[in-house]
């Protein structure tokens, strides 16, 4: 092989490592940038529909208390809204099904929900109820908290995915570094390798070459210098060597 | 020191491992699993590296006995580097130091691993990590030299380097014959394991690699509980079978199969390491029998494993040794030092040394008895030379020695005294599990990482058996 194409050869290798590594940890980052995405639309969205229901529920728990006091109009209002809100976070949750057992948690909210809804709407100002703080922690209470245990469990279910999805995000940050880390060691390794090769496969030789033709041309010692590199550099050694043996024989003939 | 000439045949050892790797790409393509970037990328530097001193470095037909062991410690080191590189790229578990204990422990065939969840990986990293024990296990040189045309003296340097010198007293064949024979009965022993573990019921990934890990008495399984997890008498029986195999001197085997089936009895070596593996059992199973395991059989199968996997030096498990007895521990833990036979995949002491070191002693005792007779230490028919004697001697000196250092340095960082002995012995005889923390059914991933660094210095000692290694860093050798 010629000495151009090894040469060539070896920056090829330099350079296609170095491309290599800088491709994969592109894709690898573009990955992250998926899975940060991901995180959010899938984990984040649901998290705060939960929050929103919880929220809600918190509100309609503090609006059962005005009512059990008998302040109807603004325990009324609140109730409203709180369960607008409760709603808005329900349908939120229930069109962002991302992780399995997940329709399962939103299916067990929704029914909880319509038991605690369905007590929520019986009269309680002006009846019987009004100041049964037993009838509160009995009835309602246990039904505030069966929701609330739902909202949770969903809650946790979308944390533990966020976690495992960071968890996968910090693994992927690390496969996209390694191959930067790797191609530049490798790279200084080839290089060391390259530069120790070159020296000895083509500077060396030039030199011998060059000390063989000065010591010819001062004191006419004969040209031996013995390259075997299968390439010009030993075709530049053996010209070298023929023409030495040409001069001298024709300095013979004289 | 020609450092172009090593650098041109260290080349060939990475061209062999880049072909691993592609396999080992390829079946990561094939199971579109997550680590077909690593291993491939993988690949294509260590082919390039591979490459590139074979265009530049022409063949040399001779290199010289100090050459021959540096091709072979640099290939060695070079190679537990390769093995690095798919895992750090994968990332998860590997830190660089775990990637290294676990590449070095594959390639070395000791079979310790720093995985908490071997399950985790994908099957082409699975692959790769039991090809490394395959590479390694008969001498990475050997396959090299197997590849390789003709080369003259260079083929006997290297073969010379590689091999254990028990072995090479052993095996007196001519080295490429000796070549042959050795891959001959590896690839043999591997194809024919691979079948009967089908025949089992094993599926064919899980066949193959735990074939490389029994053949190269390694012990990498692809399930977090080794063997136990199949629980099938039939795979145990099989996998003891060729741990058996794999721990006697391929060359013994070869004639075994060309029909000398007395050569295998005529050997004191065989005699005495299926007496002592036989011994170990029955003893074994006596001593757990009544504790932890309550029938008898149960103690045979669980004792005749675990002492068959010990003492070939593989580090497969079907139950948790650690929580045996005190006496049945002591056992395993002679078996750990001492290994099979030289000439075969295993590591440790060495059958061979064990019988020398024993018949030196009787001869001593003789001696005495008898001051004026002239005695020999024979092994069989042949006789030894007191160079040999005392190498062997000398060797288990500095073996122990070696251990007790590791063990101690283990201990200075914190780690138990059992375990701390136990995991340098179970490495440095490319064992695997050791007892306590590193049991059979733990890893090493506990160990603080200077101690992994301690551990996998002293699987390549055992592994090039010491000398090798030691020499490898005397100033003299690069002059």
């Amino acid at each position: 092989m010629g000495l151009r194409a090894k040469i060539l050869i070896g920056f090829l290798i330099l350079s296609s490592m170095l491309l290599i590594a800088g491709v994969w940890s592109i894709h690898e980052l573009s990955t992250i940038g998926t899975s940060v995405q991901k995180l959010l639309d899938d984990n984040y969205r649901s998290i705060n529909a939960a929050k929103m229901m919880m929220e809600a529920l918190e509100r309609e728990d503090s609006a059962t208390l005005l009512l059990l006091l008998g302040n109807w109009e603004e325990g009324r209002k609140i109730m409203n809204d709180a369960d607008t809100l409760f709603q808005k976070g329900l349908q939120i949750a229930e069109n962002n099904i991302t992780e399995p057992d997940e329709a399962a948690f939103v299916e067990l909210i929704r029914s909880k929900y319509s038991v605690y809804e369905e007590l929520l709407k019986k009269p309680i100002v002006g009846t019987n109820k009004e100041g049964n703080i037993r009838w509160y922690f009995q009835g309602i209470h246990t039904a505030f908290l069966d929701v609330r245990n739902s909202v949770e469990k969903l809650m946790a279910l979308n944390d533990q995915a966020m976690y495992e999805t960071a968890s996968d995000l910090k693994s992927r940050a690390s496969r996209a570094i390694m191959p930067g880390i790797v191609a530049i060691v490798v790279a200084v390794f080839f290089s060391l390798m390259f530069s120790y090769l070159v020296n000895y496969y083509v500077v060396g030789p030039i030199i011998r070459i060059t000390r063989g033709i000065e010591d010819f041309g001062k004191s006419g010692k004969p040209f031996d210098v013995r390259v075997e590199t299968n390439d010009e550099i030993e075709e530049l050694a053996s010209a070298v060597y023929s023409l030495s043996s040409k001069v001298r024989m024709a300095e013979k003939v004289k | 020191m020609r450092p172009q000439i090593v650098l041109r045949y260290v080349a060939f050892v990475f061209l062999l491992n880049a072909a691993f790797l592609l396999i080992s790409a390829v079946i990561s393509g094939f199971n579109s699993d997550e680590a077909f970037f690593p291993l491939f990328y993988s690949f294509l530097v260590t082919g390039l590296f591979a490459v590139f001193p074979l265009i530049f470095v022409p063949p040399a037909v001779e290199i010289s006995n100090k050459e021959g062991l540096i091709i072979v410690i640099t290939s060695w080191f070079f190679s537990c580097l390769v093995g690095v590189m798919p895992y750090v790229l994968w990332g998860g578990e590997f830190t660089f130091t775990n990637a290294w204990f676990e590449s070095v422990s594959g390639y070395t065939t000791t079979g310790s691993s720093i995985l908490t969840n071997v399950e985790a990986l994908p099957l082409g990293l699975l692959f790769w990590r039991s090809a490394t024990h395959w590479i390694g296990g008969i001498g990475i040189i050997i396959f090299v030299l197997a590849i390789l045309p003709p080369m003259g003296v260079s083929r006997i340097i290297l073969y010379r380097a590689e091999m254990s010198n028990q072995a090479l007293h052993n095996f007196r064949l001519r080295a490429g014959r000796a070549v042959q024979i050795l891959l001959s009965v590896y690839v043999g022993l591997t194809v024919l394991e691979t079948l009967a573990l089908l025949l089992c019921g094993m599926n064919l990934f899980d066949a193959v690699t735990h074939s490389f890990a029994t053949v190269a008495t390694g012990g990498f399984s692809p399930k977090n509980a080794s063997i136990a997890y199949y629980q099938n008498l039939s795979v145990e029986i099989v996998v003891m079978i060729f741990m058996v195999l794999s721990g006697m001197h391929f060359g013994l085997l070869f004639a075994v199969i060309a029909g000398k089936v007395h050569d295998l009895w005529r050997s004191p070596v065989v005699r005495y390491y299926l007496l002592a593996l036989g011994a170990g059992i029955i003893m074994t199973t006596i001593i757990v029998h009544g504790g932890h395991v309550r029938s008898w059989t149960e103690a045979l199968r669980y004792s005749a494993f675990q002492i068959v996997s010990i003492g070939t030096s593989t580090g497969f498990a079907t139950t948790d040794s650690s929580v045996w007895p005190a006496l049945a521990q002591l056992l395993l833990i002679f078996f750990t030092l001492q290994c099979a036979c030289a000439g075969s995949t295993s590591g440790g002491i060495k059958v061979d040394r064990i019988v020398i070191f024993a018949k030196s002693i009787l001869r001593n005792i003789k001696q005495i008895q008898h001051p004026r007779a002239v005695m020999a230490t024979k092994m069989g028919e042949v006789k030894l030379d007191d160079a040999t004697v005392h190498f062997s001697i000398l060797f288990i000196s500095l073996y122990i020695g070696i251990v007790f250092i590791s063990a101690l340095l283990l201990a200075a960082l914190g780690v138990d005294a059992l375990s701390a002995f136990s995991g340098s012995a179970a490495t440095m005889g490319n064992v695997g599990p050791g007892l306590g923390t590193v049991g059979s059914v733990s890893n090493f991933a506990h160990i603080p990482s200077l101690g992994k660094w301690i551990l996998t210095a002293t699987m390549l000692l055992g592994r090039l058996e010491i000398y090798g290694l030691i020499i490898f860093f005397m100033a003299e050798t690069w002059r």
